[in-house]
């Protein structure tokens, strides 16, 4: 007499001959040897049946064949029978079209009696058969990031979102204790078995190993029962589970769990459908909108406040029965790049998801002002853009259209041009421009495009088969990119033909077909019209799908891509870099300057530039850029940091120039002397004094080695600079105690550089500084946040509504956070406060900044040599760990802990600022003793010595340089 | 045992003087003091052979008498290193030098009884026991290091591509455990070394001496224990710092605490045979590891009542030590706050004595009997029987793998088409 089996897999089978035997053999294969297997065969009629008997006559005792005699139509009447047929101590559910990991089995079972949990949950992952990469995506993992025991549901109500009841293990006595069965004759029953399940259990146990694989295949014709969305019933069956689980959830007094489960149907059930509805007739979409909207209206309103924003505005909208502003909503956030496709409305300083409502402040849920639409520059901002024509008239292709304009974001006077272009989705790079007129008109602005497409646009053929659009407006130098698409007053946009003419002839192709995308943006395939084409892509495409031509094109691309990669990869250029063109000769007098990795033009190294350039000496300057080249220098020649020009630059340069570091195993000839100039003087440990390079591996510690190793002269302001900075970093070149030529102005002033000056009143303009306030710059340093990413959130060490109540009168704040981190502040309070976090170069903000607050960033240490207020503002000073010195001590200022304290000091700002005069004093002598304002010309004294024959400049070659 | 079971014990080597060897020559007296008959399998013998203490309870074999061909199997990246005929010979070389030495494993493994159990403690071992012919025995798989020091190191791809075909992959704590599970292997589980000290009485723990055993080497991280130490012996004239153990950092080391003054309150005193006795006389032990798997060390100085100041730098060092009850932990690398945690420990007796005492109770949920049960239940779960009725071979199915086949995907999934007719099944 054997014992039971450890665990019974109740696979269930429809009319899935092909499939299941793949689905049996990933049990039969299980790492655990106490396996069994109950397939129930819903009356199948393609042979399914006859293939379970032949697997239980095959394998007796470790397959059973269970035929109901009639088709159920649900997931939930099969696995009730494999329950009673099942004889395990465990009980696992598999569908025929997926499969088990190898060690499921195992270790749920091992987990289950490692912690005596009823029900033992596992990855799952989706697998997507259809492409040819098999993209796995794991369902919900952060429920799964580690091993987790939990004595109740309320403990972890997150496990509502894991609805799934295929990829968990169930101890056979708790569900006949607990008379555990499937709803049957309803979808979804999934979810119901699942809450009940979780409900019930005296422990939940959760594995972070992947178990169930979900295959997902997507087939023309049927789909699974889940993945038929669309339909109505479909909906209202998963109402009606719902409903059942709010019951279930009402018996239990379990409010609050109640509360979860509505918050994750707002977050994903409702949210699901929602998107799908885009593209249906306004007939389906109410009668959808209309059950949602009745379910919702019995939901604790709570519900709105706990969801995420994006799918609580939908729910409310729903609800309130504004159908258009719902599914706008719901689009929000659909894909990459989020679309506004409602009307944002600003009243009493808040922004709100507009919608049709009449007043659209009724309900807290409508407030976006934390997504800040009125602050992102308009590059990141994507209105809607709704085509309204598109046709052929005479050869040349018109479009028009119009995009909203949201909160006025674009001015009335703004000068607008556009450009609309139709690109390689495969190659976005690879785009056919036409100029389009765009103008402000009511409240939007509208857009028309005239060109001739068989000129303008020049597929290749075959390797493009589809492009999209998208219009780029120029709104006063600032670009926003919209996707044009169908909206309201669109006209049929499908089946619009351009003719083209591919570079492989019109044998490849002689159309652009227009259709609309999922996500409903226009874009067109490329196909034949004419019967030439027709035929010789037919020919092609017979050809491409042959297992030759597959296996052969396959392998081509595969190669081209490997090429490119091997091409561009910052490995090659590195051995590029060293072996070949460091052997080329120095270039005398060239000089590659570059700020924090290319970000901006600022810095030190800015600074030394200037000097140069202002003293007429004979350099052939460089700058290296990361993010565009605006506000770079046109005199001197501008290459993208990492490309190959900017190595070539390096390679020859006799000067590098940097604040920060170029790219780690570049070796520094001899012929190049390595100007490190540094960005700040340190408080905080640095190099090799930071607990995280200390605790480094030998790599991590090599790594810095190497960067400073190749350091020719490291600028100091200070003895506390050559003690600190410089031991830590471990810095062996000469110390050059000149002092930052950043901070030159600092202690000259702008008077006597009027293009300094010239530069501090543009940026009072742009900050809008002119009504004799003044200026109060809070710029905190960096902080971690959760994994070492930047920390997110406000940042700001006050309330804006309260700035601007109390001090607003007096006072502006300029808030400069990390360059990672956006400030949030409501449009009432814009008044008072303005984001300087765009501007590149700090010493104009110090020069225009009256007072500072600051915690313990390094530009205490600049902004001393001013000597105005400052004040230091440290509410988590625990938080921040240890510096150099106490700088309670040193401070040349008042340290506020509170918010509280914090605006008595702004209101006492002239007071403390007096009181503090010896310190700063102090704090300067003993921080900056070098800074005395001639930094750039020690430096460039120093390297640059004046030549005999100064040849000025290098205009020919700038150009060049810029252009190639 | 219920069940007197074949295990064998697979290392690199059995004879260096390493915590590997220890823990294989303590596990394997344990195993055998419980009835099982043991094996340790060393692939090849160490270049300095260390007689490890052992009963005469269980065997050692070793596969090769000296191991010449290249350590490592050749993986051609490139097309000019396929191009390669040298490296492609050294490699032939090697698989056929393997394949004898899995010959002789595969002998080994033959002879044992059902139910018996392979037990890999090293992923190169486990090249020899995948072309070693493993029928009705069940492989465990272990790493013997955090999963961070594994994922750094070229032994992450060599992990993942052997020990994916193991019944089980033992990592040394649940979450080092998790991590394997979440970077794909379904087969992680966990499990401890076992206790290799029984605690003894309590220690007085009045003695002024801080002491702290390992290897002299980067990642034992003696060089931040000094540089915290010039900070601790400022205040504490009186305390000093016994340093055991040597490696290649130790001249550099010495002569970094002379060069701080620290010449007098630091003793370096070279490897200890007795670790007890070096522990008996200290008050607080110091592991200023950057990276550790499970430390020994701690176990023993936890095992004699001792508190621990550590780095939290691995999972291993978050298991033994909870901060505040048996020891105390610090940020990685973060010196200052290890000077101030042993300044704490050091002016604070009664605190010494309290962690001390919690971390004598703590440290017996490693007792052997424990870790042993773990291994029995594990034992017992890998080889649960299939259900009744199963015709045994299966019908139609091949011999499950022979010697070489299985350097495959791992092993196969069992194909019910091939089981069962052809014409059931996909194409």
């Amino acid at each position: 007499m054997r014992a039971r089996p450890d665990v019974s897999v109740v696979v269930i089978a429809y009319n899935d001959a092909l499939r299941l035997p793949r689905a049996v053999g990933s049990v039969l294969g299980q790492s655990l040897g106490g396996v069994e297997t109950v397939i129930v065969d819903d009356a199948s009629t393609d042979g399914t049946g006859e293939i379970a008997d032949r697997f239980a006559a095959g394998l007796p005792g470790r397959i059973r064949a269970v035929h109901l005699p009639a088709n159920s139509g649900g997931c939930g009447r099969p696995r009730n029978v494999g329950i009673e047929h099942a004889s395990g101590r465990f009980l696992m559910f598999l569908d025929s079209d997926d499969t088990l990991d190898r060690h499921a089995c195992l270790n749920l079972v091992a987990a289950a009696e490692d912690t005596g949990a009823d029900l033992v949950s596992g990855l799952c992952a989706r697998i997507h058969l259809d492409r040819a990469t098999k993209r796995v995506r794991p369902w919900y993992p952060w429920l799964y990031e580690r091993r987790a025991v939990y004595g109740s549901l309320p403990e972890n109500p997150d496990l509502l979102y894991d609805t799934l009841s295929t990829n968990k293990a169930y101890r056979r006595g708790f569900l006949e204790d607990q008379g555990l069965r499937f709803v049957e004759r309803l979808n979804y029953e999934d979810l119901l078995f699942t809450a009940e399940a979780y409900l019930a259990a005296g422990r939940t146990a959760l594995i972070p190993h992947r178990v169930y694989n979900w295959l997902v295949e997507r087939r023309a014709g049927e789909q699974s029962i889940t993945n038929r969305r669309a339909e109505l019933t479909n909906f209202a069956d998963r109402l009606a589970i719902h409903r059942r689980i709010d019951a279930l959830f009402r018996r239990h007094g379990a409010a609050d769990l109640k509360l979860a489960k509505d918050a994750k149907f707002v977050n994903h059930d409702l949210l699901l459908y929602l998107r799908e509805l885009r593209n249906r007739d306004p007939g389906h979409q109410s009668r959808v909108l209309d059950l949602a909207a009745g379910y919702l209206a019995d939901l604790d309103p709570r519900v709105f406040d706990t969801a995420n924003a994006m799918p609580a505005i939908a729910a409310y909208l729903v609800r309130e029965g504004d159908h258009a502003g719902a599914l706008a909503a719901a689009e929000y956030g659909r894909s990459r790049k989020h679309e506004i496709r409602a009307d944002l409305v600003e009243l009493d300083g808040r922004v709100y998801w507009g919608g049709t409502m009449p007043d659209p402040s009724g309900h807290p849920v409508l407030d976006v002002t934390g997504l800040g639409f009125h602050l992102r520059p308009l590059n990141e901002l994507r209105p809607a853009n709704t085509v309204t024509a598109l046709e052929l008239r005479g050869g040349r292709a018109h479009l028009a259209g119009h995009v909203m304009n949201p909160l006025g974001r674009v001015p009335p006077g703004a000068r607008l041009t556009g450009s609309l272009e139709l690109y390689d989705r495969r190659r976005p790079g690879r785009a056919a421009r036409a100029r389009a007129r765009v103008a402000r008109v009511g409240d939007r602005l509208e857009w028309t495009a005239d060109f001739d497409p068989v000129r303008r646009v020049r597929p290749l053929g075959f390797a493009d088969p589809v492009w999209d659009t998208r219009l780029r407006i120029r709104v006063d130098g600032q670009e926003m990119v919209t996707r044009p698409g169908d909206g309201t007053g669109s006209p049929p946009l499908d089946g619009v033909a351009l003719p083209v003419r591919p570079r492989l002839t019109r044998l490849a192709a002689d159309r652009l077909s227009s259709y609309v995308t999922e996500a409903g943006h226009l874009a067109f395939t490329l196909d034949g019209g004419g019967r030439r084409a027709r035929t010789t892509r037919a020919l092609v495409h017979r050809a491409a799908a042959s297992a030759v031509g597959r296996r052969g094109w396959a392998r081509v691309r595969r190669s081209a891509l490997a090429a490119r990669r091997a091409a561009t990869a910052r490995t090659t250029k590195t051995t590029v870099f060293n072996r070949v063109l460091t052997r080329l000769p120095v270039r005398a007098g060239s000089a590659v300057f570059e700020s924090h990795l290319g970000r901006h033009y600022a810095g030190n190294p800015k600074y030394i530039y200037r000097e140069l350039r202002r003293s007429g000496r004979p350099v052939r300057a460089v700058w290296s850029h990361s993010a565009g080249t605006r506000g770079f220098p046109s005199g001197a020649r501008l290459v993208r940091r990492g490309s190959w020009a900017y190595y070539l630059a390096l390679a020859r340069a006799e000067f590098w120039i940097d604040d920060q570091g170029f790219p780690d195993r570049l070796r520094k000839r001899r012929g190049t002397t390595y100007i490190q100039t540094w960005h700040g003087s340190a408080f905080k440990p640095m190099g090799f004094d930071q607990p995280k390079i200390k605790g480094g591996t030998p790599a991590e510690q090599a790594r810095l080695r190497r960067m400073v190793g190749r350091y020719d002269c490291f600028l100091i302001r200070s003895r506390h600079d050559a003690g600190t900075l410089a031991k830590g970093l471990g810095v062996r070149a000469e110390l050059l105690p000149a002092g930052y030529p950043r901070n030159d102005p600092l202690v000259t002033g702008a008077r006597g550089d009027p293009e300094l000056a010239a530069e501090v009143a543009a940026l009072r303009r742009a900050l809008r500084l002119d009504d004799g306030r003044r200026a109060v710059l809070y710029a905190p340093t960096f902080r971690h946040g959760a994994g070492g990413r930047p920390a997110t959130g406000p940042g700001l060490p006050i309330d804006p509504v309260r700035f601007a109540r109390d001090l607003g009168e007096d006072l502006v704040l300029l808030v400069r956070p990390h360059y990672l981190t956006r400030i949030d502040v409501p449009p009432g309070a814009l008044d008072a406060i303005r984001d300087a976090g765009g501007v590149p170069d700090v010493t104009l903000l110090l020069l225009i900044a009256d007072a500072l607050i600051t915690d313990h960033s390094s530009i205490m240490f600049d902004y001393a040599l001013l000597d105005r207020p400052m004040v230091f503002h440290l509410p988590d000073e625990a938080d921040l760990g240890t510096g150099y010195f106490d700088l309670a001590r040193y401070a040349p200022g008042p340290i506020t802990r509170t918010e509280d304290e914090l605006v008595a000091a702004l209101a006492g700002l002239d007071a403390g600022g007096a009181a503090h005069a010896g310190r700063r004093r102090d704090f300067v002598r003993r921080f900056g003793e070098h800074d005395r304002g001639t930094a750039a010309r020690t430096v460039v004294d120093r390297y640059f010595p004046e030549r005999r024959t100064p040849q000025r400049h290098f205009p020919g070659r700038g150009e060049r340089g810029r252009t190639a | 045992m219920a069940v007197p079971r074949d295990v064998f014990i697979v290392c690199n080597n059995t004879d260096a003087m390493g915590g590997l060897q220890r823990w294989a020559h303590h596990l394997a007296g344990l195993l055998a003091s419980r009835g099982a008959k043991v094996t340790l399998v060393g692939v090849t013998h160490a270049p300095e052979r260390h007689r490890h203490q052992r009963g005469g309870s269980y065997s050692v074999v070793a596969l090769h008498d000296a191991w010449h061909p290249p350590a490592l199997a050749w993986r051609p990246g490139s097309v000019r290193q396929r191009m390669n005929v040298r490296a492609r010979a050294r490699d032939l070389w090697r698989t056929a030098a393997m394949r004898q030495g899995a010959a002789r494993l595969s002998s080994l493994f033959g002879a044992a009884r059902p139910g018996a159990v392979v037990i890999v403690a090293q992923v190169w071992a486990m090249e020899w026991v995948r072309h070693a012919d493993t029928t009705g025995l069940k492989i465990v798989g272990m790493s013997h290091e955090s999963y961070r020091a594994t994922r750094r190191s070229t032994r992450y791809a060599r992990v993942r591509e052997h020990y994916a075909c193991a019944d089980r992959f033992l990592a040394l704590t649940a979450e080092d455990a998790d991590a394997w599970a979440r970077a794909g292997m379904s087969n992680a589980d966990h499990m401890p070394n076992p206790l290799h000290v029984l605690p003894g009485p309590a220690a007085p723990l009045d003695a002024p001496v801080v002491a702290c055993v390992g290897r002299l080497a980067h990642e034992k991280g003696v060089d931040l224990l000094l540089e915290a130490w010039e900070e601790v012996a400022a205040r504490h004239p009186r305390w000093r710092l016994r340093v055991y153990g040597d490696g290649p950092e130790e001249a550099a080391l010495i002569d970094r605490a002379e060069a701080a003054g620290l010449g007098g309150s630091i003793e370096f005193r070279g490897v200890t045979g007795d670790v007890g006795a070096a522990l008996g006389g200290a008050s607080v032990f110091a592991l200023p590891s950057r990276d550790e798997g499970f430390p020994m060390s701690v176990l023993e100085s936890m095992a004699q009542g001792l508190p621990t100041v550590a780095f939290d730098c691995a999972p291993g060092v978050r298991e033994l030590l909870e901060d505040g009850a048996s020891g105390l932990l610090v940020p990685p690398g973060d010196t200052v706050a290890f000077a101030a945690a042993l300044d704490r420990l050091i002016g604070d007796a009664a605190l010494r004595r309290t962690l001390g005492a919690e971390a004598r109770v703590s440290v017996l949920r490693y007792h052997p009997d424990r870790v042993l049960g773990r291994w029995e239940r594990l034992f017992d779960l890998l080889h649960r029987e299939p259900p009744a009725g199963v015709p045994e071979p299966l019908p139609g199915r091949a011999p499950r793998r022979s010697a070489g086949e299985r350097s495959g995907a791992g092993r196969p999934v069992v194909d019910p088409a091939a089981a069962f007719g052809a014409e059931t099944g996909p194409a």
